[in-house]
């Protein structure tokens, strides 16, 4: 007879409560309310036990081994077997446990069955109990066991990366990996597991486990029903994991902080993580521990975004509701991550729901976005569909400013998801991910400017039977823009795009002890940087167009997390890039010397296919911790990336209009190098956590461009660009409280950063060839933010930041030429502008708290930038009355703002 | 303290007024730099035309609100070289101009530079080739109507006209041209009707004495009587580019610049009181002149644009050989071939208003104006 189902994958605990009540009481009386009849008398102990199995259609786990010393039975009759039972095993080593009212489970470890009655009280009070039993019955030899379970979300079916799970026993801790799987090796015997994971109702199971098996458990969202939370900067991963400098951000506490007009944005709060500066408001990239905006690998589904901003960097193009988790590597970046030399943002779009209709909708200053999810085919198969686009041409067109005349402005943009997943079998899940978004604005003069993203990408995860995880992903994007003139002398259209496909196969596969990964990826790169066309007839644009590029980033890659000892894990892992230029391509040779467009000493012609230039290389990436204590650890980080791509640029911030140059015979690869320490202490309680971490990098291939550089349509790019070397160093300290009616976190951090560009002449020289402060060189930079709760309804949110001032280049005096007053710069970023600090505070209300109801809102109020600091965005020149440029500030909010936005879920 | 400007973004909905007052806004940011007249600025060039070429040397001024006029450095030594082992000592002009005899002709083919001596500090440019010009062709105006915004928010014609040139590239490989845009035109006042107000209101006649006119005592109200010739009432007023023009090649088409758009000529009462002259010269240079030029444009014409790259140290070709004095300019050898066109009043598809009654000396009342009236100049 089968009484439990040993694999209860995908069940939950209320399927598998209600399969117990519907059917195992009609079937079976309490067994240990039995009462013996005096037939036993003179039997010996297994007999009475398998006659009262047969009597009361119940179970009873023993080995005869353990009974055989026992004498035969007396005369119980009138006692139920509980009371038997509680003397009968009164000195000796037995002892018994009833799982399920038909069954009882003879023990033969009375001090493991105390702990484990003890845990169960532990997690009774409160916890909703699964019970699983792997085995027949109690094994012969006490051999260890290895129980294998894996944490998913109860809705999605999706793995919780990072949930705790806790032998409550013996208060062992294990967490799980990126697929929500987990391993531990005990002894046989009986346990109490509980599960935790933030923002999810705890869970506990009750576990007899005689032989190995699998457990699959379903965690459920928290009974206040916030937005779907996947992962938050939390102490219990930050300390468990090996890895050095990781950041899983969360999209609730996102979504009730203080926003610039209200609407949140996923790199805003990338910019406000240790180690991570930005040049001002509107600026959409992040610079990471010294590096530029290019080297940030940002990954929507795999594929690689390549501007990722809204209205020239007010917004970033990922609508926070279609956004399912984000991850944010800045040290130790694991193998499977490459061709970006700072850090990795790797954002998973939301997966639909698979068991109802659902949705949310928001309404913001500038922004309204829609969401609907839900299954296509219960169980099997989730849409996901958002959409969200602006409102904001009043803004810009209810401006009066004498910086442009904003008045013929007018900006738009919008971007949207569409996402199916389909589970073909219990282990195999295909998803299929549509992204895009587009912008248009036309600010100053006749120009308006147009840029747009488009991917598509499937993936297919695939669990193999010998248990190991797969992960084949194949997709497409583009990322073009386009500038039209509509000047009737000047009437052209400016066009850009790359075109990248991408194919990725990786693989995860978990052994006692180790935890590989491994894979390979290729990526193929067209590039068609620059074509312009003349629009009418009149103008007297020159049909101008560059010549496509072709390029092939491949890589092989493998790490493996092995836990050395007890306390120390390590994770090591090697990446090998190839990066392959290729044509059909014309490429220009020049002479001796500083590269100019006159040196042009010869052109050479590469064939469709024919590789002109390769780069390879090897990329080694470690990773260490030691665990001191239960509650501080030590970690190691080292890691070398090359960067095939260099965004080219001469201002700070990124625009819209930005080529991006692949490596070719002139652009060599950026490599980066970095070592990272880190020190992470919480308190027992797991409430407040702190962690020191210090970086030291260096960067070779550094782009710079050279003074004056004309970077659009280009033909002769090589001779415009100068690479040089970087370095940056510094130490991040992070603190942070999560539990409690006041929750919070504050970071400092004191780093610098600089570049050394010395070629050989003047001409190929920045500063003389001495070393200068990056544009993103900001020594001091803390954040506070804090949320305080005045009711599970009512709270308060806030935040403060400072920041250095980024250096910059000035005037310094203005002389004449031919009547014509001009200003005279300081050399390369020499001086500073103002430090930057703003406080923003924000009142948030939820909606109902009643779980069943069918529209829950949420009210955001803010104030962004309580005190009305003038922060400077950017220096520019106004001419003075001479004509000669003085410096400007631009503060881009240069008073309080407040905003309100209205967030609502439907279901 | 410097005056503090303000401008900000306004926002004009009323509905709005309370939530959005004020989104950005712009103030001065000041540095700590050193001294700007420790700085040596060099301006020269030698041409193809007959001489006298001239060099210029002045101290540099600071950034500040306030005009300043750069000091000029009257006691160097300044010497033109050729590379064909010719030479010649510069005369001072006493005003920092300092001028050759003569002697010397710019040459297609040669390069030249120039050394100046100051205080035992020598500076150097490096040798500047003279490469030849094409022809400007053909110089065409286009009228454009536009209206502007004034500071009290009315609406107000700013008309234009856009001034087009056509052009040979001429016969180098390089196309390293620059245009140099100049507008003249002629403006009266009227310094003879000046007057000194006493506590706002009583008034006395005050000719001023360039007028010629003196008042005429003991009649009533005072008499204006002309006994010289006015001297202050007549002037030719200047306007300059507000950035090189450079050639882009985009425009370059079978050799030819066409449809070049070199300058724009604003409309008013003033510039077409008579009639008004374009001059453009074409102008030939090496790489490295029009790299400085190019820097220049880029810190003119990057105040404008949205994403203002950060500018640049601007380099010119002169080098400090045994001092760390700092010093900015240029030397550099050029062919010009020009051309001018005059623009009549009755080009202007309107009536003009008469030219505004002003009664002060007309080289003060309008910006760049003298009374002395330029050679290119036809009545």
């Amino acid at each position: 007879m089968e009484y439990f189902p040993l694999r209860l994958k995908k069940w939950s605990g209320l399927t598998l409560l209600l399969f117990l009540i519907g059917i195992l009481p009609t079937e079976a009386q309490e067994i240990l309310d039995y009462t013996f009849d005096g037939s036993e008398h003179g039997k010996p102990v297994n007999q009475v036990f398998r006659s009262i199995e047969t009597q009361t259609q119940g179970k009873i786990y023993f080995l005869d081994a353990w009974l055989k010393d026992f004498p035969v039975m007396e005369n119980q009759q009138g006692k139920t077997l509980s009371q038997v039972l509680d003397k009968l095993f009164a000195d000796s080593d037995l002892s018994f446990i009833s799982m399920y009212p038909s069954s009882l489970v003879i023990v033969k470890d009375p001090e493991g069955v105390i702990a484990y009655k003890e845990a169960l009280q532990v997690v009774r009070e409160d916890m909703k109990i699964e019970k699983f039993v792997l085995g027949d019955g109690p094994p012969r030899s006490n051999a260890p066991v290895t129980i294998t379970g894996r944490v998913v979300d109860g809705k999605s079916g999706e793995g919780l990366p990072g949930a705790t799970v806790e032998l409550v026993n013996t208060q062992r801790n294990v967490t799980t990996d990126a697929t929500g799987k987990f391993s531990l090796t005990i002894q046989p015997g009986a346990y109490v597991l509980q599960y935790r994971f933030p923002k999810y109702e705890d869970k506990a199971v009750d576990l007899i486990a005689w032989k190995s098996g699998e457990i699959v458990v379903s965690l459920e969202l928290t009974y206040i029903q916030l937005q779907e939370v996947v992962i938050e900067d939390k102490a219990a991963v930050d300390l468990t994991t090996s890895r050095i400098g990781q950041t899983d951000l969360s999209m609730t506490a996102l979504k009730r902080a203080p926003a610039l007009l209200g609407e949140v944005d996923i790199i805003k709060q990338v910019q406000v993580l240790p180690g991570v500066t930005t040049v001002g408001e509107a600026a959409s990239g992040f610079n990471v521990r010294g590096g530029s905006v290019d080297q940030n690998l940002i990954l929507y589904d795999g594929i690689p975004v390549y501007n990722s901003s809204h209205i020239f960097g007010f917004l970033s193009s990922f609508n926070p509701e279609a956004i399912g988790d984000v991850s944010f590597m800045r040290g130790g970046i694991p193998a499977r991550y490459g061709g970006r030399a700072s850090s990795v943002l790797d954002i998973k779009s939301k997966e639909g729901s698979y068991k109802k209709w659902n949705g949310n909708a928001g309404i913001g200053m500038i922004t309204s976005n829609i969401m609907v999810n839900g299954p296509l085919k219960k169980d099997k198969t989730s849409l996901l569909a958002s959409v969200r686009s602006t409102y904001s041409n009043w803004l810009v067109r209810s401006v009066r400013t004498d910086y442009g005349d904003l008045q013929k402005s007018s900006v738009y943009f919008y971007d949207g998801t569409v996402n199916l997943f389909h589970n073909i079998d219990n282990d195999t899940k295909l998803s299929v991910t549509n992204y895009f978004s587009k912008d248009a604005f036309r600010l100053i003069g006749d120009s308006t400017f147009q840029w747009s993203n488009f991917q598509t990408s499937a993936k297919l995860n695939r669990s193999f039977a010998n248990g190991t995880e797969g992960e084949f992903v194949f997709g497409v994007g583009n990322y073009g823009y386009r500038v039209i003139n509509d000047n009737v002398r000047t009437a052209s259209e400016h066009r850009y795009s790359i075109t990248t496909t991408v194919l990725r196969a990786g693989f995860n596969k978990e052994k006692i002890a180790h935890l590989l990964n491994f894979g390979a990826e290729a990526l193929h790169y067209r590039f068609q940087p620059g074509q312009l066309e003349p629009t009418s007839a009149e103008s007297n644009v020159k049909s101008f167009a560059m010549q496509k590029q072709f390029s092939l980033e491949l890589a092989v890659y493998g790490s493996d997390e092995l836990k050395l000892t007890e306390t120390l894990t390590m994770e090591a892992g090697l990446r090998i890039p190839l990066f392959l230029s290729f044509g059909p391509s014309t490429q220009y040779r020049y002479a001796p010397g500083p590269l100019t467009p006159e040196g042009v000493a010869d052109t050479v012609r590469y064939n469709s296919g024919q590789i002109a230039k390769a780069y390879s290389g090897l990329e080694p990436r470690l990773s260490l911790r030691l665990a001191l204590n239960q509650t501080s650890s030590l970690k190691l980080g080292f890691n070398r990336i090359f960067q095939y791509l260099h965004l080219v640029t001469n201002t700070t911030a990124v625009t819209p209009v930005d080529i991006w140059q692949p490596s070719n015979y002139y652009f060599k690869p950026q490599r980066a190098d970095q070592l990272s320490f880190g020190y992470v202490k919480e308190s027992k309680d797991k409430a407040v956590s702190a962690s020191l971490e210090a970086f030291y990098k260096i960067n070779t291939n550094v782009v710079d461009f050279k003074d004056g550089a004309q970077l659009t349509l280009n033909d002769h790019l090589e001779t415009e660009l100068l690479q040089g070397k970087g370095e940056s160093y510094g130490i991040e300290t992070f603190i942070t409280k999560n539990s409690g009616r006041l929750t919070g976190s504050l970071n400092y951090t004191y780093s610098r950063a600089f570049r050394e560009i010395s070629g050989p002449s003047s001409s190929e020289q920045i500063n003389q060839g001495k070393r200068y402060p990056s544009n993103f060189d900001q020594p001091h930079i803390a954040n506070i933010s804090w949320k305080y709760n005045l009711s599970r309804r009512y709270f308060f949110t806030g935040y403060f930041t400072y920041h250095t001032g980024r250096p910059v280049t000035i005037p310094q005096s203005a002389f004449a030429v031919e009547n014509l007053y001009v200003a005279y710069f300081s050399g390369r970023n020499q001086y500073r502008i103002p430090d930057y600090h703003r406080l923003d505070v924000a009142f948030v209300v939820e909606g109902s708290h009643r779980k069943n109801k069918h529209v829950q809102g949420h009210w955001v109020f803010s104030l962004y930038n309580v005190y009305g600091r003038r922060n400077p965005y950017a220096v520019f020149f106004k001419t003075t009355t001479q004509g000669v440029p003085k410096p400007y500030q631009l503060s881009i909010v240069g008073t309080v703002l407040p905003s309100i936005s209205y967030n609502v879920k439907f279901q | 303290m410097m005056k503090l400007l303000r401008y900000r973004l306004v926002m004009k909905r009323p509905w709005l007024a309370g939530l959005l007052m004020l989104l950005a806004c712009v103030d001065p940011i000041d540095f700590e730099v050193p001294p700007a007249y420790e700085q040596i600025v060099v301006e020269g060039q030698i041409t193809d035309a007959p001489g006298p070429y001239s060099v210029k040397l002045s101290k540099a001024i600071s950034i500040s609100e306030k005009p300043e006029t750069p000091e000029p450095i009257t006691n160097a030594l300044v010497t033109l070289f050729d590379d064909k082992g010719s030479s010649e000592v510069l005369t001072s002009q006493g005003n920092g101009l300092y001028l050759t005899s003569g002697v010397m002709r710019g040459q297609v083919g040669n390069r030249y530079h120039i050394r100046i001596e100051l205080d035992g500090k020598i500076f150097e440019s490096e040798p500047d080739l003279l490469t030849p010009v094409g022809e400007v062709k053909e110089i065409r105006y286009e009228y454009e109507g536009r209206m502007k915004t004034s500071p009290q928010g009315e609406q107000q014609r700013d008309d234009r006209f856009n001034i087009f040139i056509d052009a040979d590239a001429g016969p180098g490989e390089e196309k390293f041209v620059r245009w140099r845009f100049m507008g003249t035109y002629k403006v009266v006042t009227n310094p003879e009707l000046h007057m000194t107000w006493l506590q706002g209101e009583f008034y006395f006649k005050t000719p001023l004495e360039c007028s010629g006119y003196v008042v005429v005592p003991f009649i009533p109200g005072g008499k204006l009587e002309q006994r010289t010739e006015c001297t202050c009432c007549t002037c030719w007023a200047n306007h300059y580019e507000t950035a090189p023009q450079l050639s882009d090649t985009q425009f370059v088409k079978d050799g030819k610049f066409n449809n070049v758009k070199v300058g724009e000529v604003p409309i008013t009462t003033a510039t077409f009181y008579n009639k008004y002259l374009v001059y453009v010269e074409q102008i030939s240079m090496s790489r490295s002149a029009f790299e400085f030029f190019k820097l220049i444009r880029q810190q003119k014409e990057g105040a404008l644009s949205l994403f203002q790259p950060p500018s640049a140290e601007i380099k010119g070709n002169i080098r400090a050989v045994n001092t760390a004095t700092p010093v900015v300019g240029i030397f550099y050898a050029s062919s010009i071939s020009s051309k001018k066109i005059f623009i009549n009043r009755d080009a202007v598809p309107y009536n003009l208003q008469p030219i505004d009654l002003a009664t002060e000396e007309c080289y003060h009342y309008y910006e760049n104006a003298s009374t002395e009236k330029p050679t290119l100049w036809e009545d």
